[in-house]
């Protein structure tokens, strides 16, 4: 049977087939690819959960024997589905109840601890974050040297199983800060320059280059975890995502990154990293950029330090992303798009802020063979607005799927809204 | 000490009656009294009698403690001993009024971590631990030489010590320095008290914030008033003993130039002086402190330039604190320009060298040589009202002074003799000749060339020549050897090396000198172990390597102070000046809705047109063509935490309305500019949420580099904090918190029930006194009062408040009570209750999407907003939050997606609702002819995630700029740059310390204490 959908169906149907679709085609929408590039009126082929093709409709035929469903979606934006690198979404629920908490375990030294078996794909806080079409995230452990390794997981599934992209993507290395002390703006206690760095620097070396060495040989007779755990960050495609922030750290970042000849060294943060753009390219370092939603760390930085720092990597050539890390961080992931938007008022152009938030997340993760943009053999994992979605007055999902399956529109907060504005109906 | 019989001394002036209580002598003497001098003449000095009155080739006569004579020509009476003081200076003792020296420090009561809420001081004393003026430092004090010494060396007196703890200190103790007993040199002669915003050692709970320690003070003198009245009380010897200081010279210790203005408004309202000890950044207020008729006392323990050799550290170090650097050492020359009495305390100096080389930095920094000594002599005896007694070297006045062998403030000298009540103790023997010079020293028949130098402070260094004849080449080589000069009064000790061919080893030599006759000579021991006769004569001079202290001031020109002193300070504060802008999208927010190519007028801070047909413009008007822009009136914030010192949550009780955030508004926040540049232009600095009842709101205007009674809003209307919740019950406070009262729901409804049936009876004991009815007035209290402003609706309430249950049961109780809710703030399940609070007639103002942080918020939705807004309650967004506040129009926008607000009601829950929730739209709120220019040009629709400010005009002054901005950014980096280098010229000559980095917090609604929070904000 075939099925043409009108709007409304969908978003008040959410996921209500019968049987899963097999082919759709969603025409006639302002297509972005996710990778710099748009067509006005796009069509984009879904079969078998991937991207047959995403073209332009005004040149395209439709034929539509060939399609189980078709979606008209004029007017409509048609986007890859967001990805929200660094997050704890689906690792906690609610901050200030520690029993929701599962991305901190004990320990300095944790690349063996794995957040992906700890994602919680019915989290309430979750439902919220893929209506506004956010619909992939890198689970990501907290604290530490080294944190834990990440995993990509779409914000869907039945069980972790079935939600995770690419288990195990990377290890989190904390950086030690170059500057070290406490107190507070209105009493300060001695902060300096951390004496313990360089002590600390070198026990993440001692650290990489133990593992290093370990992962010289494949089959271990007594295997050692934590060692094991990094063995595909020299042998394989694990990434190494060094957190690290102050301009001493990047620096040495780069140096580490070079010595221990990480293959795929990734910044997080590099609130200073503007300054460095040159040795950035040259060390082929992508940097996942501090929450633009953010304040300037020191009272004489630019005001609007945070918003510019994406376009002043985007300038300086080095290859980056936004991401989201910060107070709140799992509920304010719903505003992803809104941290890319406002970027765009501070020099990068609509497509360059959606691709910061969709093909240049995956490719500095390593998924962008199946994810980040509308590309043909790519996976259906996209989201229809009906308007700008990176402008909050317009983002609102009106239909999204993951891996060509369709995930509901919806979320308890809407039901909440229309349960209780039944009750003021009289 | 001189316990001289006084009826001998008949000849004394009138002034000299007011000695007699000096040193009459209290105690008994074993056996005879001791035998002392009649009098002292000090003969030929250099006497620094006054500032601006120095004699030269002078006699100084004293008896006792007295001082008798002094002039050209005194007669020296036979039986005075004479001290020839020919080449010394004589000089005032300096008096200090801020140290705790001898006085034992305050130790607390408490141990264990959990929160102790009554004092724990025995006996009738006043409730609160941080309040004890009954501590007296005369029975605490006990003479310490050892503490002493320094300030002795400094050039210090005396000393008015107390003990430097809690916000009513108690009474100092006024102490003569000298070596004697503590009957001798303890004095009655002043009487000050001391106060101060620390609340010190105390470990009850309250107060926990600045502002609660403001309104504890207050509190307590409205007691002390009370209790003063003839009508039977029970005894509280504090309050007997705040009565008896009442009068006395004030002194009110403070951390920052704000506390001196927050203290004086204190002072104001119970009419009292306070003297200030200040921080030692007063330079930034001098005009407000022209105003007040107090004298200052100044730290001059000027900062250290940090060490910037490390680039990357440097980085780190705010504009502020380097600014401050290059000023701190004009602050007492700005001070005495500006004609405000100070003085200069030694406080923050661990030796005498440290407290020399700070003085002479500030007169390198413009202070007069004659203002520094008025600052440590004169005007500190004028505050105390005992100039008659010391303070300068007159007759009649204490033999209190010090012996130089020079001009202490012009170049490196050493202290002699310091004279304490007529006694005298020797620190060091002046040496009124050189030794340096050229010396032939013949030992042994053999004569070897010296030369000594002076290194400064009667230190030496030598070196001697000796010759080796080469055997094979028969040439004679020259070797210089470096010589230990000891010099100690008359003996001579010097000691090298020889190796040549006859000596091989260390020559000792001991000898005495005559300087007049350029000869030393001796014993010593020469290498081959023989004692021998040696003799130096002097052959000529040498360069001295002594400097010269005082250069010739010159002021830095570019060693400015801005508005504020920081980054994005203003160089001079901008001008409200007539504005035209045309061609504009306006949001007026009016009956007129959005209009096109509308035209805004502002002149003298008001907006006097907006509209699309023009009258004449004002003339010299500034025309702005905002051509594709949008103009708004600016951004109102129902909910702000910015600009607050010291505590935003007074967490010692559960009901603290008699606390002010009023009382501690902080201009230097970075975060005002920050926010004018997301077109925020005024803000409710609203308490936090750690009790049931918290403070007083401020309402403000961001402005900029303004002082905070600037900022706040003429005649606003008065607001309190209420809250509801998990902060409230300290739910995550940890698992000590479990001791204030409430810890549940249930407990927070009997709060209010409780605090207000107090308020309706202290209301009705007032009335009843006002008919005559009660004989005595009741006790003022504060807490009360404001209660009972919000009965008579006086005072409006913002409440925190989450889920629906306890929201309905605060309208219940204030209706029963007899009051209203004006704003239920952060109001996530509002859209649950919104019938209910639009009859009880409250307003909402909300987040726009969060929730998740805690239990509380688990049903928050970000329809709230519109729901509440369909059922005609006046819905605010707020932020709650420094970042967030900067780009509320964001927020506001998401109201259009949440629930589809029309983006004219989006743009008004930023604007206009906030205003009526503050009751101040008739001068705020939307582009209306008559109210206040509080105008925001943006480059775009502003609820677009694109749209930037292009300025912010704050009651007709551009205040924010985004083109003046870039040149202000490149101007900090420019300065930045200069003080970097000047830090560094600084750190080449040693002076330098590490940099501390002030980490950035912010204050949320559940900070508790007076430092800012870095924890994750759970509102």
């Amino acid at each position: 049977m075939k099925i043409i959908l009108t709007l409304i169906a969908i978003s008040i149907l959410g996921v209500s087939f019968a049987q899963e679709p097999t082919s759709v085609l969603i025409t006639g929408g302002y297509l972005h690819i996710g990778n710099g590039e748009s067509i006005v009126t796009g069509a984009v082929g879904v079969r078998d959960g991937k991207i047959v093709f995403a073209k332009n409709a005004l040149t395209f035929t439709v034929d539509e024997g060939k399609w189980d469903t078709i979606i008209d979606v004029s007017g409509k934006h048609i986007y890859p589905g967001f990805i929200a690198p660094n997050s704890t979404l689906g690792l906690t629920e609610i901050d200030a109840v520690r029993a929701t908490k599962d991305f901190d375990e004990v320990g300095i030294y944790n690349p063996h601890v794995r957040s992906q078996i700890a994602f919680n794909v019915e989290s309430k806080v979750m439902s919220t974050v893929r209506t506004n079409g956010v619909l992939l995230s890198q689970a990501t452990p907290r604290g530490g040297v080294i944190s834990g390794t990440s995993s990509i997981m779409a914000l869907d599934g039945w069980n972790w199983e079935d939600a995770t992209i690419s288990m195990d993507d990377g290890i989190h290395l904390n950086w030690p800060s170059s500057m070290q002390g406490g107190g507070w703006w209105a009493e300060p206690a001695p902060k300096k320059r951390n004496e313990h760095y360089n002590n600390r620097k070198q026990e993440i070396y001692d650290f990489f280059e133990m593992a290093k060495a370990y992962s010289n040989i494949r089959d271990h007779e007594e295997k050692d975890f934590r060692l094991e755990a990094m063995r595909e960050c020299f042998k394989g495609d694990k990434r190494v995502y060094i957190h690290a922030n102050e301009l001493q750290e990047l620096v040495d970042v780069i140096a580490f990154a070079r010595e221990l000849k990480l293959k795929f060294p990734v910044i997080v943060g590099g609130y200073d990293s503007h300054l460095i753009t040159r040795q950035l390219v040259d060390a082929e370092i992508p940097v996942m950029v501090v929450r633009p939603h953010s304040l300037p760390e020191n009272e004489e930085d630019d005001i609007n330090h945070p918003y510019r720092l994406a376009n002043l990597l985007h300038e300086g050539g080095v290859a980056f992303c936004i991401q989201n890390s910060g107070g709140m961080e799992a509920m304010n992931t719903r505003n992803l798009p809104f941290l890319a938007g406002t970027t765009m008022s501070f020099g990068l152009s609509t497509e360059e802020a959606i691709q910061s938030i969709t093909l240049s997340p995956a490719e500095i993760m390593g998924i962008d063979d199946n994810y980040g943009s509308l590309e043909k053999g790519k996976s259906a994992t996209l989201f229809v607005s009906d308007g700008d979605a990176l402008d909050m007055r317009t983002n609102n999902m009106f239909l999204g799927m993951i891996n060509g399956k369709f995930i509901s529109t919806r979320n308890f907060q809407q039901e909440l809204y229309e349960k209780y504005s039944k009750k003021y109906e009289k | 000490m001189i316990k001289f019989i006084l009826c001998k001394s008949i000849l004394l002036s009138s002034i000299f009656c007011v000695l007699l209580s000096v040193a009459y002598g209290q105690e008994p003497t074993n056996g005879m009294i001791r035998s002392n001098a009649s009098y002292y003449a000090f003969t030929h000095a250099t006497i620094m009698v006054s500032p601006g009155e120095v004699i030269t080739n002078a006699t100084l006569l004293i008896k006792g403690n007295e001082i008798i004579k002094i002039g050209k020509r005194v007669l020296i009476p036979n039986d005075a001993v004479e001290l020839d003081c020919e080449g010394r200076t004589i000089i005032p003792s300096f008096i200090e009024l801020s140290t705790s020296i001898g006085v034992q420090k305050a130790k607390s009561l408490k141990t264990g971590q959990s929160p102790q809420l009554e004092s724990m001081k025995q006996g009738p004393y006043y409730w609160n631990e941080a309040i004890h003026p009954e501590i007296d430092a005369a029975e605490l004090y006990q003479p310490n030489d050892k503490v002493n010494e320094a300030l002795i060396k400094s050039g210090f007196g005396f000393a008015l010590t107390h003990q430097q703890d809690g916000i009513v200190r108690g009474k100092g103790t006024f102490v003569s320095l000298g070596k004697s007993s503590t009957h001798e040199v303890m004095t009655n002669w002043a009487n000050a008290s001391y106060y101060s915003f620390e609340k010190g050692v105390s470990r009850q709970s309250y107060p926990s914030s600045q502002m609660g320690a403001i309104a504890l003070l207050r509190q307590t003198m409205y007691d002390a008033i009370w209790y003063k009245d003839d009508s039977k009380k029970e005894l509280n010897l504090s309050l007997e003993a705040m009565n008896n200081q009442w009068n006395d010279v004030s002194f009110f210790s403070t951390r920052s130039k704000w506390e001196i203005l927050r203290a004086q408004k204190i002072a104001n309202e119970f009419d009292r002086t306070f003297h200030y000890i200040g921080s030692g950044d007063e330079y930034m207020i001098i005009n407000e402190l022209t105003e007040i008729n107090s004298t200052i006392v100044l730290p001059i323990n000027f900062p250290k330039a940090y060490d910037v050799t490390n680039p990357y550290v440097a980085r780190q170090i705010p504009l502020s604190d380097m600014k401050h650097w290059e000023m701190a050492p004009y602050n007492p020359s700005i001070i005495a320009e500006n004609n405000i009495p100070f003085c200069i305390t030694y406080n923050g100096h661990k030796t005498a060298k440290e407290f020399w080389s700070h003085l002479r930095k500030a007169i390198n920094h413009g202070l007069s040589v004659n203002d520094a000594l008025n600052a440590l002599t004169m005007q500190p005896a004028k505050t105390l009202g005992i100039s008659a007694i010391t303070g300068s070297i007159e007759v009649g006045k204490i033999a209190s002074f010090n012996l130089y062998d020079g001009n202490p403030f012009e170049k490196d000298c050493k202290l002699l003799q310091s004279w304490a009540l007529g006694e005298q103790t020797v620190h060091a023997q002046h040496l009124k000749e050189d030794i340096a010079g050229k010396y032939n020293i013949t030992i042994e028949n053999r004569k070897f060339p010296l030369a000594i130098k002076s290194t400064g402070k009667g230190k030496w260094n030598g070196t001697i020549e000796t010759y080796a004849t080469s055997s094979s080449t028969l040439k004679t080589d020259t070797t210089k050897h470096k010589a230990v000069v000891i010099l100690d009064q008359e003996d001579i000790t010097l000691q090298f090396t020889i190796n040549d061919s006859i000596w091989s080893g260390s020559v000792n030599l001991q000898g005495k000198i005559n300087t007049k006759l350029g000869i030393f000579e001796g014993n010593g021991m020469i290498p081959t172990g023989k004692w021998v006769k040696w003799y130096a004569v002097k052959s000529g001079k040498v360069t001295s390597l002594e400097k010269k202290i005082k250069d010739d001031f010159v002021k830095d020109t570019l060693a400015v102070s801005w508005f504020p002193n920081m980054a994005y300070g203003f160089d001079s504060l901008p001008e409200q000046l007539p504005y035209v802008i045309v061609h504009a999208t306006a949001w007026t927010n009016e009956e007129d809705g959005i209009i096109e190519d509308a035209t805004v007028i502002i002149e003298h801070g008001k907006i006097t047109y907006c509209g699309i047909d023009p009258p004449t413009y004002p003339k010299d008007a500034e025309v702005f063509n905002a051509k594709g822009m949008h103009v708004t009136s600016g951004i109102i914030d129902e909910h702000s935490h910015i600009a607050i010192s010291r505590g935003v949550n007074e967490s010692g009780q559960a009901i603290s309305a008699e606390v002010s955030i009023g009382d501690v508004v902080h201009p230097d926040d970075i975060n005002i500019y920050r926010q004018l540049s997301g077109g925020v232009t005024a803000s409710q600095l609203l308490h936090g949420s750690a009790n049931p009842v918290g403070g007083q709101s401020a309402l403000i205007k961001l402005k900029w580099g303004s002082t905070p009674e600037e900022m706040l809003i003429d005649d606003a209307p008065k607001f309190i904090k209420f809250a509801l919740g998990e902060n409230v019950k300290q739910s995550n406070w940890g698992s000590y918190n479990t001791a204030r009262f409430p810890q549940t729901r249930m407990g927070v409804e009997q709060v209010y029930y409780d605090g207000f049936e107090r308020a309706h009876n202290y209301q009705d004991a007032l009335a009843k006194y006002n008919r005559g009815e009660l004989k005595t007035k009741p006790r003022v209290d504060l807490e009360l009062e404001v209660l009972s402003e919000i009965l008579n609706s006086e005072r409006f309430i913002s409440c925190h408040s989450y889920i629906q249950s306890e929201i309905n049961m605060l309208m219940h109780v204030a209706d029963s009570m007899g009051f209203r809710i004006n704003t239920f703030t952060h109001i996530l399940e509002g859209y649950k209750v919104a019938d209910k609070m639009k009859a009880h007639g409250a307003g909402g103002s909300t987040f726009a999407d969060w929730w998740a942080y805690k239990f509380e918020v688990n049903d928050a939705i970000p329809y709230n907003a519109k729901m509440m807004h369909d059922q005609g309650i006046i819905v605010a967004i707020n932020s709650d939050d420094a970042e967030m506040g900067r780009r509320l129009n964001q927020e506001a926008a998401k109201t259009v997606k949440y629930g589809g607000m029309t983006e004219e009601d989006a743009w008004k829950t930023v604007t206009l609702n906030p205003a009526k929730l503050l009751h101040l739209d008739d001068r705020m709120g939307s582009l209306k002819k008559g109210k206040d220019a509080d105008v925001v040009i943006w480059s775009a629709n502003p609820l677009s995630v694109q749209a930037q400010v292009v300025s912010t005009f704050v009651d007709g002054v551009i205040l924010y700029d985004a083109k003046r901005d870039a040149l202000l950014y490149n101007r900090n980096q420019q300065e930045k740059a200069r003080l970097i280098s000047k830090m560094l010229d600084a750190n080449q000559q040693g002076n330098k310390q590490d940099f501390v980095k002030k980490t950035k917090g912010h204050y949320h609604c559940d900070t508790i204490g007076e430092e800012a929070s870095l924890e994750e904000n759970t509102h």
